[in-house]
């Protein structure tokens, strides 16, 4: 047991690549908790695709010791956050498990979008913000410049932010020292009824669902029956205790102040959601703590297997991965194109690709993913409100009086120089002007309401372009408005495939539609006759392409020895063919799919 | 090269050794301004009974563009002769898609070629090979482009079976009764040995041929007491793939090929849309339908 008084537990956030998962490999390096040579970068974000991109994906914990110039020995609760705009709701729950946050700002970018939204979210989660400015030991530093921002902008006082390189290993102990000095020590009362909070959990094969928690008031031990209070799902705990670098360490009880984790062979990860309260069965708490939320998956696609044949290894995929992220959802689909598929919801759009990588590179599986859409709010004349997230089911025009769209807020971090066109590109994106404020002479923060259809198609890298990758984006959902919207679909040789269809604001469908007709064109290979390429809403063709007939494909000589020659081309081709997905009697390969889904500005 | 003299001496070591078939074909490829009629008379009395001539093109400054070194009079002169050494089945060669040609001068030219009275013509498109003479000077030329060589192609399928010559297999063109039996063979998936350095043999359900290289070749014939034949590249041929075999090569000709039942649907498409006919399960492709012969036997056998 720890004297609440020696806990401190806190977070690190930042914006993308400043450097938060290099510092916490720098804490635990420093406390001893793990030697240099067992580091391997970046400790915390453990999955291999997370490291690859830098980011981390989901919340992780580490328990650590450090021994104070005060003498006294503490235990740190590092809680790690996701770093992305589309883990808001997870960043949001891991904060409230600490009451302390390591700001870190790189000294050569200052303050971006994600540093300003995850210090917002710290700030109404009532945390003691440290900052702390990293890469001091780039020749382009200017410690002074972004403590003025942070002090500014933020609001918090910045003199005494250590200056630090986490990758040089500088200024780490400062670090530790405010930690100890300034975020407060947990309250909690550890004679009331239990009540922890759940801020991550993830699957194990042998253990059932892990489920990491912050205990905020009472006691929980090996052997209690407890309850979450918004599943209502109750289990017997099985094993608890807190978080080493390396291991689970178990316990026989957690209190009050206390992070660590607990096992219940639980073998559903949709019973223990992020943000529940668990309380003890026979003695359970008056109620459970504020800001839970069910996760609500904001994009839709429809995932297939290339090859039909491969649906059940598809599902089997799925199946696994959302052992371990109850926050994406999937149900089957049936297209008319592609067969057997599956419906599915995520986050965000990083959220998709993530799902999207992890399916090809660890189940080896080849996809076809169509459109991404979001949930439209339809609302009938019949005075029904459906919710679509499939454009195949859009109802008849007929039938609606009104459709609307999700707007988000969106905040946007650019240099000045690039604001002209960040604002063009947030007007052609149908957003609506919010404000503008300069952080500095250099920078301006500008707020947009915009579709977040818009958003979905290729925003963030047309903003990353327009800004040489210097603006940044954060957005919240905002809420649903009326808009005028159509629905496209596209037409092979005079069949709808349901599968490119897709729902798009009246006034940019022309454009679209165009558009997508040419990389149609440009991605289907020429077959044995003409096929046309049509773009139509609600039965009216509004753009057409044609793919010419095949005018040549002929071996001219085949005689003795080029009869192998021929075989060997004949099984190319088959190979060929087999990557494609006949709609009817026109061959379409995955390559054709994918192009529909990006469109560039052009 | 072997010479017309020692050509003729195998001819007649074979005839020695060998009972030949009274209607037996042995064709001889000769190029125009390479043998006189005197050559062409000893390789006649030798036992050959088919030529088969490198006409290629009509037009002089054609042919000069893509390097050949003969004339179309000397051609013409290599078929008069041919025929005075008493040839009484020739074959010749047209390519179109060559430079520097008009659809009407191609067309005159194929007339003027079959002027000459050809029993049987071999056509092929111009094939441009990375790493030859022509490919660095492709720019400088003006070729035809993908409609134009269509054009000339519809216009010489047009031009032949006017002038009685049937389209028999895809780049070959034959009067009746002067098809190619030798290329027959291949095409009926018949045995055959062929000798010499990377030929090919298929016999017994096994496809091999000889070692590619020449001098190798050669050292094996005589120094080695290995046979000249390169078995690392043998290919045993399933029933299944002689099947496929039999389509694929079937569908190259004008007797088409019987279709696997499964594959009605496929075949019944392919006719509709003009590439040929289907009748009591026997696909045949047309001129339009050789065109594009790989997609179609693709579409078939996959």
């Amino acid at each position: 047991m720890t004297e609440m008084d020696k806990i401190r537990n806190f977070s690190i956030i930042a914006h993308i690549d400043h450097g938060k998962s290099t510092l916490a490999d720098r804490l635990l390096e420093y406390t001893g908790a793990v030697a240099k040579r067992d580091l391997d970068e970046q400790m915390l974000d453990s999955m291999e695709l997370e490291r690859e991109r830098g980011i981390t994906i989901k919340a992780r914990a580490v328990r650590f010791d450090y021994k104070a110039d005060d003498g006294n020995v503490y235990a740190l609760n590092l809680i790690d956050t996701p770093g992305h705009v589309d883990f808001g709701y997870e960043v949001s729950r891991s904060l409230a498990a600490c009451e302390g946050a390591v700001l870190i700002v790189d000294s050569t970018q200052g303050i971006q979008a994600q540093t300003l939204a995850n210090a917002y979210l710290a700030v109404d989660h009532d945390l003691e913000i440290l900052p702390v400015i990293n890469k001091i030991d780039l020749p382009s530093a200017d410690p002074e410049r972004v403590k003025h921002e942070i002090e500014d902008i933020i609001g918090i006082p910045a003199d005494e932010a250590p200056c630090i390189s986490a990758k040089m290993g500088i200024g780490i102990k400062d670090v530790l020292e405010q930690i100890v000095k300034n975020v407060p020590a947990p309250k909690g009362d550890r004679e009331k009824p239990l009540q922890a909070l759940i801020f991550d959990s993830y699957y194990d094969s042998y253990k059932g669902v892990v489920v990491y928690i912050r205990v905020l008031n009472g006691r929980m031990a090996v052997g209690d029956r407890v309850k979450m209070m918004h599943t209502g799902a109750e289990f017997e705990i099985v094993e608890l205790g807190t978080l080493s670098t390396f291991n689970l360490e178990k316990k026989d009880y957690l209190e009050a102040g206390e992070v660590g984790y607990f096992t219940a062979s639980i073998k559903n990860i949709a019973d223990t959601d992020v943000g529940d309260t668990v309380t003890l069965c026979d003695n359970p708490c008056d109620k459970p703590l504020p800001g839970f939320k069910k996760a609500q998956p904001m994009v839709y696609a429809g995932i297939y297997p290339a090859d039909g044949s491969k649906y059940g290894d598809l599902k089997d995929a799925l199946d696994k991965l959302r052992l371990n992220d109850s926050s994406f959802t999937y149900e089957l689909e049936t297209s008319v194109a592609l067969g057997f598929g599956f419906r599915c919801g995520f986050l965000g759009l990083l959220h998709m690709e993530i799902i999207e990588e992890r399916l090809e590179r660890e189940f080896m599986l080849d996809l076809i993913t169509t459109a991404p859409s979001v949930i439209y709010e339809i609302h009938k004349t019949n005075g029904e409100v459906v919710y679509i997230d499939n454009p195949t089911n859009y109802p008849d025009p007929a039938t609606i009086e009104t459709a609307c769209e999700p707007f988000v807020k969106a905040s946007i971090i650019t240099p000045t120089e690039y604001v002209g066109t960040i604002m063009q590109l947030c007007t052609d994106r149908r957003g609506e002007y919010v404000d503008m404020k300069y952080i500095d002479t250099t920078r301006a923060e500008l707020h947009y309401l915009l579709p977040l259809n818009e958003i979905v198609y290729d925003f963030f890298d047309s903003l990353k372009s327009r800004s040489k990758g210097y603006a940044s984006l954060d957005y919240e959902f905002k809420d649903y408005r009326p808009s005028k919207l159509s629905k496209l679909d596209i037409l092979l040789n005079g069949d709808i495939v349901d599968a490119l269809s897709f729902i798009v604001h009246s006034d940019r469908a022309y454009p679209r539609a165009r558009r997508i007709c040419e990389k149609l064109k440009d991605n289907i290979p020429r077959q044995l006759f003409e096929i046309p390429v049509q773009a139509a809403i609600g039965g009216k063709v509004i753009a057409r392409e044609t793919v010419k007939a095949m005018r040549k494909d002929v071996l001219a000589k085949c005689y003795g020895g080029d009869i192998t020659r021929k075989k060997k081309l004949l099984e190319k081709q088959k190979e060929g063919k087999k990557r494609m997905r006949t709609l009817g009697t026109v061959e379409v390969p995955q390559e054709a799919f994918m192009a529909v889904l990006k469109y560039d500005d052009e | 090269m072997l010479g017309i003299e020692r050509l003729c001496g195998l001819i007649l070591q074979i005839k020695s050794k060998f009972t030949l078939a009274t209607d037996c074909e042995i064709t001889v490829e000769v190029n125009p301004g390479t043998v006189d009629f005197y050559d062409l008379k000893r390789l006649k009395e030798a036992g050959v009974n088919r030529l088969s001539v490198g006409i290629q093109a009509a037009n002089d400054g054609v042919l000069r563009a893509i390097g050949r070194i003969h004339s179309f009079e000397q051609a013409k002169n290599c078929i008069l002769d041919a025929r005075k050494a008493g040839f009484d089945n020739l074959s010749g060669d047209i390519i179109f898609a060559l430079p520097n040609q008009s659809l009407e001068e191609f067309c005159r030219g194929v007339n003027d070629i079959i002027a000459t009275g050809l029993d049987h013509i071999s056509a092929y498109s111009l094939q441009i090979e990375e790493g030859t003479a022509i490919y660095k000077r492709q720019n400088e030329l003006q070729l035809p482009d993908e409609d134009g060589e269509e054009a000339q192609y519809t216009a010489l399928c047009g031009i032949l079976a006017e002038n009685g010559y049937e389209h028999y297999e895809i780049s070959n063109f034959a009067r009746r009764g002067k098809n190619s039996r030798h290329n027959g063979n291949y095409w009926d998936c018949g045995e055959y040995f062929g000798f010499g350095a990377a030929a090919h043999s298929y016999y017994n359900g096994k496809r091999f041929s000889g070692v590619c290289n020449v001098k190798e070749f050669i050292e094996r014939s005589f120094v080695s007491a290995l046979a000249p034949t390169d078995y690392d590249n043998a290919e045993y041929i399933s029933a299944e793939e002689v099947e496929e075999e039999r389509i694929m090569l079937g569908l190259r000709t004008s007797k088409g090929a019987r279709i696997p039942e499964s594959k009605h649907s496929v075949a019944r498409r392919i006719a509709d849309l003009g590439y040929g006919c289907f009748n009591d399960g026997v696909l045949t492709l047309n001129s339009k339908g050789f065109r594009v012969s790989n997609e179609i036997i693709g579409e078939i056998l996959v």
